[in-house]
């Protein structure tokens, strides 16, 4: 009782203020700011025609670095729990429909996720959904069957190299131009070309190998933690 | 999009956010509370996104039908979008450390009743 009127308080506390900002924030006409500069000067000097690839990899590209090691430590420390505590839960039969499934769509989601990355410069698509992508068809593919996906260690040198030629890409750019993660040392090339946008492209491969892998190293830590009791 | 769906977004946007702080606060299941925070994690990507929109604009990728001149005129702010990308990622990354807590959590003290947990208590 006392739980539910504290949480109400709180909650309505909350909803006050979203009810007092949130119709402050009016529709603007022109984009403001740091968007304005991106929306306007974003595709010549990054030669990326996605700006939203541009923003990530390149303007922001330090972030991004910093939010790779967010997301190793998250899965590192999942897949680190779940070794020294295993719950336990042994692996279904699959049904026959996802088991069918499993044998059918991977191929076609896997062909889509590798596009999807490589042509993050030029058209919708990333290294971060699409390495998610890839990490959705492991599990599919996982889910299909009711063993075990053997620890040999291969999502993990994956993981570590994928991460490391992001930094390396990196230093490239220092020893060339003397600038961290520049990103238009090998030239801008025409935007939407596949072949343009600097180091965007590779970039986003790394990306996408690194979040395909650490999600789909935290899917096999579920599953193998049920095999160790 | 006309300006009563433009406020309807915000609206679900702020009520996803308010719902799920709610359920993290009110509910004793501990994966409910994990879906909870799901839930206002998708309540403020909504909002962030929602406040990057400018009306009678597309997507920020450039292509044919964007014209040289005017790119600054003729699309969303591409900086929110940038934003919630990254954050849908890491919020995935949260839950699954979350779920896996909360599991080891209620093995250890054999109920997922977060009322049982004392390092939970409030």
């Amino acid at each position: 009782m006392i739980r539910t009127l504290t949480g109400l308080i709180i909650v309505l506390a909350l909803g006050a203020v979203v009810a007092a900002v949130v119709p402050e924030m009016q529709m603007h006409e022109e984009l403001q700011g740091v968007g304005f500069t991106y929306a306007s000067r974003g595709m010549y000097e990054t030669g990326s025609s996605n700006l939203v690839t541009a923003v990530i990899v390149a303007y922001r590209g330090l972030d991004t670095l910093g939010e790779v090691v967010v997301l190793f430590c998250a899965s590192t420390a999942v897949i680190l729990i779940l070794t020294l505590f295993p719950i336990g839960i042994k692996p279904s039969e699959p049904s026959g429909i996802v088991a069918f499934t499993a044998k059918v769509l991977p191929a076609p989601i896997l062909l889509f996720a590798v596009y999807f990355i490589a042509h993050s410069h030029t058209s919708p698509g990333g290294g971060f959904p699409g390495g998610a992508i890839i990490a959705s068809t492991f599990l599919l593919v996982m889910l299909g069957s009711s063993s075990i996906p053997d620890s040999s260690g291969r999502i993990p040198a994956i993981e570590s190299l994928a991460g490391l030629s992001f930094g390396l890409l990196g230093f490239w750019g220092v020893m060339v131009v003397g600038q961290f993660l520049n990103n238009t040392f090998l030239g801008t090339g025409t935007p939407g070309e596949l072949i343009s946008a600097g180091l965007i492209p590779l970039i986003s491969i790394a990306i996408g190998a690194k979040v395909a892998s650490e999600f789909s190293g935290v899917f096999t830590a579920f599953r193998n933690t049920g095999s160790r009791v | 999009m006309s300006t009563v769906f433009y406020w309807t977004i915000a609206g679900t946007a702020a009520g996803l956010v308010l719902v799920g702080l709610w359920g993290i606060l009110t509910r004793r299941h501990i994966l409910r509370i994990a879906l909870a925070f799901t839930v206002a994690d998708t309540g403020v990507n909504l909002l962030l996104v929602w406040s990057g929109y400018l009306p009678g604009r597309t997507t920020p990728i450039i292509d044919d039908s964007i014209p040289v001149s005017g790119m600054a005129s003729a699309v969303v702010d591409p900086l929110p979008q940038a934003l919630v990308l990254t954050s849908i990622v890491i919020g995935v990354a949260v839950a699954a450390l979350f779920v896996v807590v909360g599991v080891l959590a209620s093995r250890r003290t054999g109920s997922a009743d977060v009322r049982r947990m004392k390092e939970l208590r409030w």
